[in-house]
């Protein structure tokens, strides 16, 4: 058994390898539209809940269409992969589903992906029927490569109610000091004041986006992102280091949350079980609650911004999180025009309507008018607003920087939050990117 | 009798029906390189052919877009200043120092009592044999539940987890590891052992009690001594296996915390797949084949099982 899979495992391993490499050398010579299906279009998206919608879009391109598209889900996990490996052959989506930012920034220096301010100045609606802050995640050097196509999702602060009413807070915390203060009396209570699936990585670097934000304003992380890594050892990048480690020092966390993940349902369940007190999350968690614990879901979980921090440069309507996905076309698709058809059904009523009914916010300027067939139309309508009035919405730093940086923020996040690195060396793992 | 009888009439009759069949054989000799041809295309095709193109790799730069691009000896610069790199080798050898450790003693003495006529044993047997039959990812789901510290196992064993944060700290994680690794591994050898122990003559065992050997004595004069190689086969395996481990270490740890329990075989994929950089990637491979081979001829050589000894000489 051993021997047998670590066969079957170098053996595959070096064979993806070798794959890459020839498809790569046939793909890199090719580089027109003529190794491509007749009258198809290949439509590359994340696998998961939402392809019910994305199967309804293509369903009514179809209809009219004699191009046809074909919906190609990927499992999750492997989306990023699977898409780096096949985005330079023949075998590449026409259309795909990206988080804009880093996630392409490498695909548009490759000279793959195809610009689409041409459509946009044809059909004025493809960039002015989306939230601006939303539409800009797309951007790379001036020049529109995406266009919105599901739910925004902003990372709130969740509470459940009835801890905090029992260890007597009456609100959510407004202030960073509130927010101390909240820890202090949930401690006092016998609660974990805030759960953290901290084995998954990106839910610690949640907190980091946010403090960064608000203590150094989003001038900082963009610094950093255009090459300028000497902000990382800035003052305000100490301070709001500092305001990190006040906060795990008191305790908030407590102890075992780097054995906690989220995405097995550990995290969201203590916080359900009513015994943490507050989780930063993404807006998926009121779905994920209503999955596992509906009453809990409808009553009992309360949401509001990350708290304001005193003196801090940012603005405190600022928000973090995934701004949105986006479909981008490929610079070698047979059909340009038709692809650019489909894509405007992305600001349709149908597709508003459609992303509502399963829980997600569309980031259309007309989804207002929708938000009221939305299974819970308050939280609809609450993080709508939040989106639309936020002078900045930051893409999470794992998104907004390529995918090779991805490891080593979510090491630096995690290994300063177990305390096995300091201040310094979490400054030096951000300037090595 | 009468049976006997029979096959021995029909013997004659038999011997004539064989001859031309001996001839053939004969006449072919010895198996000539034609028969090795089939493996050795495949062998060279799946991993000598793969094996060149990883090692022209590691000279490269490459994220999978575009063309590789000659970078020289630049990956093995940073493979070699790099601290996770050796942290990994060394993870990757107390892995295998500890899963040798924990799984040969309990699979010897588990494969060795399987292997007796208990009347039980059929039936404990196969309840020990399921782990075997899980893939690793879902062994690695399923104790990755059952250990969370708030709603699993540690959770209600509090006065023996403590806060439960096994997964959080190096030594809980590296421990959780092997112990997986043993739970999901030792069926295997046990089943090795067992079938080692079986073809131990019996004749030993009734010379040695006649001589007044208890059973400790003769486990531990006969036993032991005829599963030698049995047993350097089985340790030879675990190595192999612990230096690449993977699903059980992604699934449970990602490596985690930070980098304690990255061993070389995750880092690689980390590189490759995770950061996209293929070069370095292909320069761990490189390294994890280099140390796999060496480490195999050291076993077999330390071991004598090069020489091939039968442990029934004599018999």
């Amino acid at each position: 058994m051993n021997n047998r899979t670590w066969m079957s495992r170098s053996l595959a391993g070096t064979a993806v390898m070798m794959l890459g490499f020839t498809l790569a050398g046939c793909g890199g010579g090719g580089g027109d539209a003529s190794g491509r299906p007749e009258n198809e279009l290949h439509l590359a998206v994340y696998g998961d809940a939402s392809n019910k919608v994305e199967q309804a879009m293509v369903d009514t391109f179809n209809e009219t269409s004699d191009v046809k598209i074909v919906l190609d889900t990927i499992p999750g996990a492997d989306y990023q992969t699977k898409l780096q490996t096949i985005i330079d052959t023949d075998s590449a989506p026409d259309i795909f589903f990206n988080w804009g930012g880093g996630s392409i920034a490498n695909f548009v220096e490759a000279d793959l992906l195809m610009p689409l301010d041409d459509l946009i100045e044809e059909d004025p609606q493809l960039k002015e029927a989306f939230l601006p802050s939303v539409f800009e995640t797309a951007v790379v050097d001036d020049k529109s490569y995406g266009i919105p196509m599901r739910g925004t999702q902003p990372v709130m602060l969740f509470n459940n109610s009835e801890v905090l009413q029992q260890a007597g807070i009456d609100a959510p915390p407004a202030t960073w000091d509130e927010l101390l203060e909240d820890v202090e009396k949930l401690k006092a209570a016998g609660v974990t004041p805030i759960a953290l699936g901290g084995a998954d990585q990106w839910p610690t670097q949640m907190w980091f986006q946010y403090v960064f934000d608000r203590v150094a304003g989003e001038g900082l992380f963009q610094a950093a992102l255009d090459g300028d890594t000497e902000v990382w050892d800035s003052e305000e990048s100490r301070e709001a280091l500092g305001k990190l480690r006040e906060l795990i020092d008191a305790g908030a966390f407590g102890t075992n949350f780097d054995s906690v993940k989220f995405t097995d349902g550990g995290s969201p369940t203590l916080l359900s079980s009513g015994r943490a007190g507050f989780e930063l999350m993404g807006s998926w968690a009121y779905a994920t609650h209503l999955d596992a614990n509906p009453e809990f879901a409808e009553n009992v979980l309360g949401y509001s911004e990350f708290p304001a921090i005193e003196g801090g440069e940012g603005d405190p309507d600022n928000l973090a999180g995934n701004t949105n996905n986006f479909y981008s076309i490929h610079k070698d698709t047979r059909y340009p025009e038709e692809a650019a058809e489909f894509l405007k059904l992305m600001y349709s009523d149908e597709f508003v309507q459609e992303q509502i009914a399963i829980g997600n916010l569309p980031t259309t300027t007309n989804t207002e008018e929708f938000l009221g067939e939305a299974s819970n139309p308050e939280y609809a309508k609450y993080q709508f607003d939040l989106v639309k009035e936020a002078p900045h919405f930051q893409l999470s730093w794992d998104q907004a920087y390529p995918p090779e940086a991805t490891v080593t923020i979510h090491t630096a996040v995690a290994q300063f939050f177990s305390g096995q690195i300091d201040e310094d060396g979490f400054i030096k793992a951000m300037q090595s990117l | 009798m009468t049976t006997l009888a029979t096959r021995r009439q029909a013997a004659p009759g038999g011997s004539t029906t064989s001859r031309p069949a001996r001839s053939g054989a004969s006449s072919v000799g010895r198996p000539g390189f034609a028969w090795a041809l089939p493996a050795t295309i495949f062998f060279a095709l799946f991993a000598l052919v793969p094996l060149a193109a990883v090692a022209v790799l590691s000279f490269t730069s490459w994220s999978g877009l575009g063309d590789p691009e000659f970078v020289g000896f630049e990956n093995w610069e940073t493979l070699i200043a790099d601290p996770v790199m050796l942290k990994s080798l060394w993870l990757s050898l107390l892995f295998i120092v500890l899963g040798v450790v924990t799984q040969t003693p309990l699979s010897i003495l588990l494969g060795v009592w399987a292997a007796g006529n208990q009347r039980n044993r059929a039936i404990l047997s196969a309840i020990y044999f399921i782990p075997l039959l899980l893939s690793s990812a879902a062994i690695s789901v399923l104790w990755r539940a059952l250990l969370d510290p708030n709603f699993g196992i540690p959770g209600q064993l509090s006065w023996l987890f403590g806060d439960g944060n096994l997964l959080g700290t190096q030594s809980g994680a590296i421990g959780v590891l092997i112990f997986v690794g043993m739970w999901q591994f030792t069926p295997f050898h046990t089943l090795i052992y067992q079938g080692a122990a079986k073809g131990i003559p019996t004749v030993l065992y009734q010379a040695a009690a006649i001589d007044g050997a208890g059973t400790m004595r003769q486990f531990f004069a006969i036993t032991l001594p005829q599963l030698r190689n049995t047993a350097i086969t089985s340790i030879i395996l675990m190595v192999v296996g612990g230096l690449t481990t993977f699903e059980t270490v992604l699934i449970l740890t990602n490596g985690g915390p930070g980098t304690d329990t990255t061993i070389t075989a995750f880092y690689m994929y980390q590189e490759a797949f995770q950061s996209f950089d293929f070069g370095v990637g292909s320069a761990i491979a490189l390294v994890l084949v280099v140390v796999a081979t060496l480490i195999s001829l050291v076993v077999v050589k330390v071991s004598g099982y090069d020489k091939m000894n039968s442990s029934l000489e004599g018999l």
